[in-house]
């Protein structure tokens, strides 16, 4: 089977392809990410079939599906490509570009997830973990969840009640704002 | 900031989130150790978030960005750069690789921390300086109470070997520096099949039941190989195997105890081979060498630990 430009609908792989740094194309689908892929089992596509639909153009269906979400980041299979295709690459680029277009995911608990603790790099510096578990319970409506483990971290001194002051919270406000700043401008994806 | 005269070697050090929260005994075991060692070992004043898996999962440039700010603090403090946790170890390395081969992301970067990157300091995982940098002789020679007849399963994880060209540890497939150290220290390293599967890392928040299912599997492998204990290098790696132990035996566990077990007899239930599922202690490897060393065990944060390892280290008279 030959692929054409227009089946593989190549504007979008080449954004995914700049962003990672990787080629697409180059993925024969001889399968080997998805062997030893510790995710498999909870994604409907698996690591090669997520490259195989961006391949044959169909990148919405795997935007709206968990797959990308459920990626650990444990870099088996980039590690093990007999074609060199970083795929760990590709899943972060997959998932920022869903992230930029506002998640069209069913996802919605990982990307809560990052986007608490990403907030709590701005709000702290530092991560702050009992408000970010606490943050998590409340945003997903989950006001159980891991309860009995607070105490426990608690007692051990696993968990602090309180963040810690860091001098260099202006110089983390200002690398979050100069990059909003150039992708406003255009000077960055 | 100068280095003392009484250390043999100065470290500038990286903790990381965790060791001041959930993994604070990495971090407790870590400055004994190096104390005992003599080396010396000095925190990069307010350093802050690498932005670990969140930030280059959903945007690289952030990611890029934050580690490249923490380098430059991180040259205030002469000496290399000691990291303890898997993932910021990971994380600054990728940056310092990624920016040295790539200018056009290093000059974005460089706009967004306004300042030029530094990339040069080395980055060294704990192990790394246990094993390389004051060596496996010198190890060897420094034990003061040999870990003797402690069977220990060493976990390497996810990112202490991967992906192969960043940290640049030991082998991607078959690793042996952690069981190197453990031999050293007079422990025995057992051989088993789960020492580089994921445990589910940051899905602890999002997803616990992804991390009570692959950590089972850990678990279960460990202890079919007779381990008494798990030794890992990674805070998140040791929140999942620790902390959510309790949670993994009472969903995956054999039904000793419970109502049914009680009236059928859990023979019938698992198979007539089936052992009561025992407790397994996760060690930090600054803890297990601490030990070794003869630092005094109240120095090693081991109360911290939810499956207390100490019942395991009295009936191995190590305590």
């Amino acid at each position: 089977m030959q692929l054409s430009n227009e089946t593989m609908n190549v504007g979008f792989v080449k954004k995914v392809e700049a962003l990672s740094g990787t080629s697409v194309r180059r993925c024969f689908q001889c399968g080997k990410c998805s062997a030893g892929c510790p995710m498999s089992a909870f994604m409907e596509h698996p690591p090669n079939r997520v490259v195989r639909l961006l391949q044959l153009g169909q990148w919405e269906r795997v935007l709206a599906g968990r797959s990308i979400w459920y990626c650990a980041s444990c870099e088996t299979c980039s590690t093990r490509c007999p074609n060199k295709v970083n795929l760990a690459s590709i899943m972060d680029a997959l998932r920022k570009l869903s992230w930029d277009a506002d998640g069209p995911s069913k996802e919605s608990y990982v990307q809560l997830a990052n986007r608490l603790f990403i907030e709590n790099i701005r709000t702290y510096g530092r991560q702050y973990e009992l408000r970010l578990g606490a943050a998590f319970n409340m945003k997903s409506g989950q006001f159980l969840k891991d309860l009995m483990l607070g105490p426990k971290l608690l007692s051990r001194g696993k968990m602090k009640l309180f963040h810690s002051k860091n001098k260099n919270l202006p110089e983390i406000e200002a690398i979050f704002s100069r990059l909003e700043e150039m992708r406003r401008k255009g000077e960055a994806l | 900031m100068t280095p003392s005269k009484k250390h043999i070697r100065h470290y500038s050090y990286y903790p990381g989130c965790s060791l001041h929260a959930s993994g604070r005994e990495y971090d407790i075991s870590t400055r004994a150790l190096f104390k005992a060692l003599r080396l010396g070992l000095q925190e990069v004043p307010d350093w802050f978030c690498c932005g670990a898996t969140p930030a280059h999962n959903v945007d690289q440039l952030l990611s890029h960005s934050l580690a490249a700010k923490n380098l430059c603090l991180a040259e205030a403090v002469e000496g290399d750069l000691a990291v303890a946790c898997a993932a910021c170890f990971s994380r600054l390395k990728t940056t310092q690789n990624h920016l040295r081969a790539d200018d056009a992301t290093r000059k974005q970067v460089e706009t967004a921390i306004d300042g030029p990157a530094a990339l040069d300091k080395p980055v060294k995982h704990i192990l790394e300086i246990l094993a390389r940098d004051f060596g496996l002789a010198q190890l060897e020679k420094s034990v003061k109470k040999p870990l003797l007849g402690l069977k220990v399963a060493s976990y390497y994880g996810c990112l202490l070997t991967r992906p192969p060209e960043v940290p640049d540890l030991d082998d991607c497939e078959d690793p042996s520096i952690m069981e190197d150290i453990l031999r050293a220290l007079g422990a025995e390293p057992v051989k088993w099949s789960h020492r580089m599967e994921c445990c589910g890392a940051n899905f602890t928040l999002s997803r616990p039941a992804v991390v009570l299912k692959l950590s089972n599997a850990i678990l279960q492998s460990a202890q079919e190989a007779g381990a008494d204990c798990i030794m890992v290098a990674c805070p998140l790696c040791h929140g999942n195997l620790d902390i959510r132990q309790e949670g993994i035996k009472a969903k995956y566990g054999p039904p000793e105890g419970t109502l049914m077990g009680n009236i059928f007899g859990s023979d019938l239930q698992k198979g007539s081979d089936a052992e009561p599922r025992r407790e397994t202690p996760i060690f930090y490897v600054t803890q297990l060498a601490g030990l070794a060393m003869g630092v005094p065990s109240d120095k090693l944060g081991l109360e911290s630990i939810i499956v207390d390892p100490r019942p395991l280290l009295k009936e191995k008279q190590l305590l």
